[in-house]
């Protein structure tokens, strides 16, 4: 069985299912690097993000998660997968969050976020910190956008949002950035 | 085509970010559970080498005829005596094994591979394979499990009729 960097992910896909081990490692290892630093950015845990990626590919295995190859790409697939997981795990942080202060910032919470320590260069942190102060419903705009370079259309059917949507919480989440950042300077 | 217009501020997390990976632990993981998934199908070397040696050696005729397929299926590869000096050999579902190393060197060879071909019908008349006039010509297809370095290990015949 050939699994070239040329083979399509449907055709991935369709070799896993019949079996291919190597079709799925070839999945896995094309889609995996995208997914955990999505997941790390997104929830600031190493170990949280190694979760979702297993959680992801877990889930394409064993057909929980339904890849339908007409209704788009499997990255932004697997990218909204990812993120409904995060939601998962976030939800009782929010709640804690929602009971206690509705409008206040999510706080950075450095001691479970190792990703602070793996990245050396102090510009890169910066901006990390500036990003997990944002609401998540706005990281999540910046990060797909921004880091992965999806589209407006990818991101507003990851986040199931409209694209307008997403253009005002990227222009948004873009000024609160640069207003942090500068009181930074 | 919508154009992407990035932040420059990113560049230095993007850049970092770009060295990350998930634990390796994570494929490791995933793959021992696409193993339970799927099970792997016994490869019909492996039925093989279950077989009782008893079972193998049919007829001393046989392992001479055996003898005589390897020269042709092989081309110029000595067979290798399976156990009791002779060549194994044994049928399945009208298939026909025949193992040309030990069972012994079989099992222990790491990445073993099979490499799809062809045997002359004519040579294999004595281990019970059809011939008429009208089929003497056409070979039988066969399958050789090979080592990683080359060396034939067995040979299912398949299709013999």
């Amino acid at each position: 069985m050939t699994t070239l960097p040329s083979t399509t992910d449907t055709d991935l896909l369709r070799q896993m299912r019949s079996g291919a081990a190597d079709a799925f490692a070839a999945l896995y290892r094309r889609h995996q690097g995208p997914l955990y630093r999505f997941a790390l950015l997104r929830c600031g845990s190493a170990a949280h993000a190694a979760d979702v990626v297993q959680e992801v590919f877990m889930g394409l295995l064993t057909g929980r998660f339904a890849f339908d190859p007409l209704r788009g790409q499997l990255h932004a697939f697997l990218f909204g997968v990812a993120r409904n997981l995060i939601l998962k795990l976030d939800a009782p942080r929010q709640a804690a969050l929602a009971d206690g202060d509705e409008d206040g910032p999510e706080l950075p919470a450095d001691d479970a976020c190792p990703l602070a320590r793996v990245l050396h260069n102090e510009a890169a942190e910066e901006v990390r910190r500036a990003l997990s102060l944002l609401a998540p419903h706005y990281r999540d705009v910046v990060i797909l956008y921004e880091m992965h370079e999806l589209s407006y259309a990818e991101i507003a059917d990851i986040c199931q949002v409209d694209i307008g949507t997403v253009r005002s919480r990227l222009s948004r989440a873009r000024a609160a950035l640069a207003r942090r950042l500068a009181a930074h300077v | 085509m919508e154009l992407h217009d990035h932040e420059p501020m990113f560049d230095a997390l993007r850049a970092e970010m770009d060295k990350l990976d998930a634990p390796r632990g994570v494929e490791k993981e995933l793959m021992q559970a696409f193993a339970r998934q799927f099970p792997r199908k016994r490869r019909w070397f492996a039925q093989l080498l279950t077989v009782p040696a008893q079972a193998w050696a049919w007829t001393g005729s046989l392992s001479t005829v055996a003898a005589a397929v390897l020269v042709f299926a092989l081309n110029a590869h000595a067979p290798h005596p399976g156990e009791f000096g002779r060549p194994l050999v044994t049928r399945d579902h009208g298939g026909l094994f025949i193992a040309l190393d030990s069972l012994e060197r079989i099992e222990r060879e790491p990445n073993p591979r099979l490499i799809e071909t062809e045997v002359p019908r004519t040579s294999l008349a004595q281990l019970g394979v059809p011939l008429t006039p009208e089929n003497a010509g056409k070979p039988v297809r066969a399958e050789m499990l090979v080592a990683a370095d080359g060396q034939p290990l067995a040979l299912r015949l398949s299709s013999t009729n």
